[in-house]
């Protein structure tokens, strides 16, 4: 029975490898003092994301973006109330491990970053907020939805794109909207979700607000996102339930997974529509599925692409990395901004005094928003809001709200089937 | 504790031998316990759910999915029980033959089945290599020597992955795939394929083992190393070889997975606990005990998630994988000591 202990062994060693990662080595302890001018003139600000691992696509395309900011801010002149100082960017692997992350955040705020941004992962960006609280440097979070996150009452944590709440409701109002405006309003929708908090957060916001709309929510699926192999068998479930929409919320690979099913099991649906879906929104999601992808929506945080500052930024970043630009790098862009804006405000390179300038900051943009960047008392951004994107002859465009919009939304999605 | 002295003190560590119970004998009464706690389990599920397509589809994407388990864990089964090392670079050898297959098809243009045979050839090698390589050293060390080594590989081999195709995730799609109609349910056309080519594996596999003067010789080195030495078997050339067939294996899985999966570096790990599960459910080192209990598994996830609602489907897995080990330490189709 030797084998079989082996065996137990292993399953619980790659659970646990799962859960946790080598520790990254912290640096030598540098004798900077934490933040403030380095000796040769430059600030230092902290980027920390997932460049390696199940999100290192992302990560990457967001460290990148972070450099770009750093870059362009430079090329301007620097900081001009601090003598014209350049910003040097510290990038840092959080592995997408909390425990990482935290290790990362501590070295870099060590090695005097003023500034940190970050970090994708809702698990991570806790850790980081709480390195960065206790050692009074700001964090301006560019991607992470989980509310939890600024309700610490930090005084150092800010976050740029919209919480969960605003993204559910935001979700449900613009599909009784849309639907609307096509002659086909919505009665009932399915949800399926990935189980972890982000898509339980999502699930339970468009709930409320949906059901306050009068749109009836049931079946609400749940799955596993690290390790679901398909999801015909949901999908069936929608189609026997026969509701109007099919409402998806989860990563990428399962997006897709998603694609795939809705193409074979043919649920019947008006339309299929992500809430902060990580798929249905990117440029190679209709790359990858085809014509399976076709109508998706997709109510999410994004880029302004009707802004030609944005643009010019898609642009650079093209040319730079050779690879189109996603609304995470946008975010980065954005959050370095923010802290570049901070110390130019302060006058001082001080993380406390930047803290305080973010506290009171009011930024243009890039993303679609409410209006400029600008934090409440929680240290959310008032008027980060999420825009309606659809795919339309395999592109991703913005169709709603009308000020966003670079297209008309076509709903029903896919007529043809909704004809039952 | 060295393995010589272990098993020649430990005759029944027979257990472990890549045997088949379905050689000597199908086992009837396991059979029809697992058939018949399959049926409870698909009327309970059909209770819960109301509605008899969405059972039926279950069931085929359960058998479906399944099937895939058992074509991953097939080659970690037959490297676990003949070379003892318990395999964390299977995964990484699947991504490997992904990003491969992927390779083949985008930038050679060949039809993903044609990059099958190659995938298989160059796994194969790779496997041998690896084995007389890096692991032969640490045959007759302790078991965590090989683990960590399996470990360092899985990372090489991920990072490497990373490096080279960088972290975008692809996909390749097989031409002409289409959902087909089965009992009322629907799968791809390249699930099916998968399936088939999980039973076609298995079926290869296991007359390898049976019929041939070179699985005799596998399973004898299995049963006891020192015996198989002892009769003029060269068991580093066994162990060299087994390795190999089960990278192989990784390799067939890997072409046949290809347009099911997004292909990413980390999508082998995702596989990795779930084939241990399969491996340890079947009874380690039995080939074709892999795949039923990869369809046990299959069938387990997806019912779990009918029966269980907003739950895991893991939660269900984990539940049978449980009971079958209490029930049956030695695995569903392992030998009892």
């Amino acid at each position: 029975m030797r084998k079989t202990w082996i065996a137990a062994v292993a399953c619980a060693l790659s659970l646990g490898l799962a859960a946790c990662g080598g520790s990254a080595p912290s640096g030598a302890a540098d004798d900077a003092p934490a933040g403030g001018v380095g000796p040769d003139g430059t600030i230092k600000i902290g980027s920390l994301h997932p460049l390696s691992g199940a999100a290192a696509a992302d990560g990457q395309q967001m460290d990148n973006g972070a450099r770009l900011a750093v870059e362009a801010i430079n090329e301007a002149g620097g900081i001009k109330s601090l003598g014209g100082a350049k910003l040097e960017l510290l990038s840092a692997d959080t592995q997408g491990k909390p425990e990482v992350g935290q290790s990362e955040a501590q070295r870099l705020v060590q090695e005097g970053a003023v500034g940190l941004v970050g970090t994708y992962q809702s698990a991570v960006t806790a850790n980081v907020s709480a390195v960065a609280e206790r050692n009074r440097v700001p964090l301006v979070i560019d991607v992470s939805t989980a509310d939890s996150i600024l309700q610490q009452g930090y005084q150092y944590t800010f976050r740029v794109q919209p919480s969960s709440t605003v993204l559910g409701a935001k979700g449900a109002q613009y599909l009784n909207e849309v639907a609307t405006a096509g002659g086909a309003p919505v009665r009932s929708v399915a949800i399926l979700h990935e189980q972890g908090p982000f898509g339980s957060a999502i699930r339970d916001s468009f709930t409320a607000e949906a059901e306050r709309l009068g749109i009836a929510v049931g079946p609400v699926i749940a799955y596993d996102a690290a390790s679901v192999p398909d999801l015909t068998t949901q999908m069936t479930q929608v189609k026997a339930a026969g509701v109007d929409v099919l409402v998806v919320t989860g990563y990428y690979r399962d997006g897709v997974l998603a694609a795939q099913a809705v193409q074979t099991v043919q649920p019947g649906v008006a339309a299929v529509y992500g809430v902060a879906n990580g798929a249905f929104d990117l440029p190679q999601f209709p790359a990858e599925v085809g014509q399976a992808g076709e109508g998706f929506f997709d109510a999410n945080y994004h880029a302004d692409m009707t802004k030609p500052e944005t643009q010019e930024l898609a642009r650079r970043f093209q040319e730079r990395f050779g690879d189109p630009i996603r609304t995470g790098a946008v975010l980065a862009y954005d959050a370095v901004r923010v802290i570049a804006h901070g110390l130019e405000t302060a006058g001082s390179a001080d993380p406390e005094k930047v803290r305080d300038a973010i506290a009171g900051a009011e930024l243009d943009t890039l993303l679609a928003s409410g209006g400029p960047i600008a934090f409440d008392e929680r240290g959310e951004n008032k008027n980060a809001i999420p825009i309606l994107m659809q795919v339309q002859g395999g592109a991703v465009r913005q169709v709603h709200p009308g000020e966003f919009a670079e297209a008309e939304p076509i709903y029903p999605a896919q007529p043809e089937l909704a004809t039952r | 504790m060295s393995r010589p002295a272990e098993d020649v003190a430990a005759p029944d560590d027979a257990a472990a031998t890549p045997t088949t119970a379905g050689a000597a004998r199908v086992p009837w009464a396991r059979a029809t316990a697992v058939v018949g706690v399959l049926v409870v389990a698909v009327a309970l599920a059909y209770l819960q759910s109301g509605s008899g397509i969405v059972v039926s589809q279950a069931v085929v994407t359960g058998i479906l999915v399944g099937g895939v388990y058992g074509l991953v864990a097939m080659g970690l089964t037959l490297i676990f029980g003949v070379l003892d090392i318990v395999n964390f670079a299977h995964g990484a050898f699947l991504a490997l033959a992904l990003f491969g297959t992927y390779w083949l098809v985008t930038a050679l243009g060949l039809h993903p089945l044609v990059a099958l045979a190659g995938n298989i050839v160059a796994m194969f090698v790779l496997g041998a290599l690896v084995q007389r390589g890096v692991l032969a050293g640490a045959m007759d060390r302790p078991l965590e020597n090989q683990l960590l080594i399996t470990l360092g590989l899985a990372m090489i081999i991920e990072n490497g992955l990373l490096l080279f195709f960088g972290a975008d995730p692809r996909s390749v799609a097989l031409p002409g795939d289409r959902g087909v109609a089965i009992l009322g349910a629907v799968a791809d056309l390249s699930r099916i394929l998968a399936f088939a080519g999980a039973l076609v594996l298995a079926g290869a596999l296991f007359l390898l083992l049976q019929r041939t003067r070179l699985g005799t010789a596998i399973r004898a080195v299995a049963a006891s190393s020192t015996g198989a030495e002892l009769v003029g078997i060269d068991t580093r050339r066994i162990y060299v070889l087994t390795f190999a067939i089960g990278t192989a294996c990784a390799g067939a899985a890997g072409t046949l997975l290809a347009p099911l999966v997004t292909i990413e570096p980390t999508t082998g790990a995702q596989f990795t606990i779930i084939a241990f599960v399969v491996v340890v459910l079947g009874g380690m080192g039995n080939v074709v005990g892999a795949l039923v209990s990869g369809l046990v598994i299959g069938l387990a996830e997806q019912l779990g998630g009918l029966l269980l609602p907003g739950q895991s489907p893991l939660l269900a897995v984990f539940i049978v994988f449980v009971l079958v080990l209490f029930l049956r330490p030695q695995g569903l189709f392992g030998r009892s000591g």
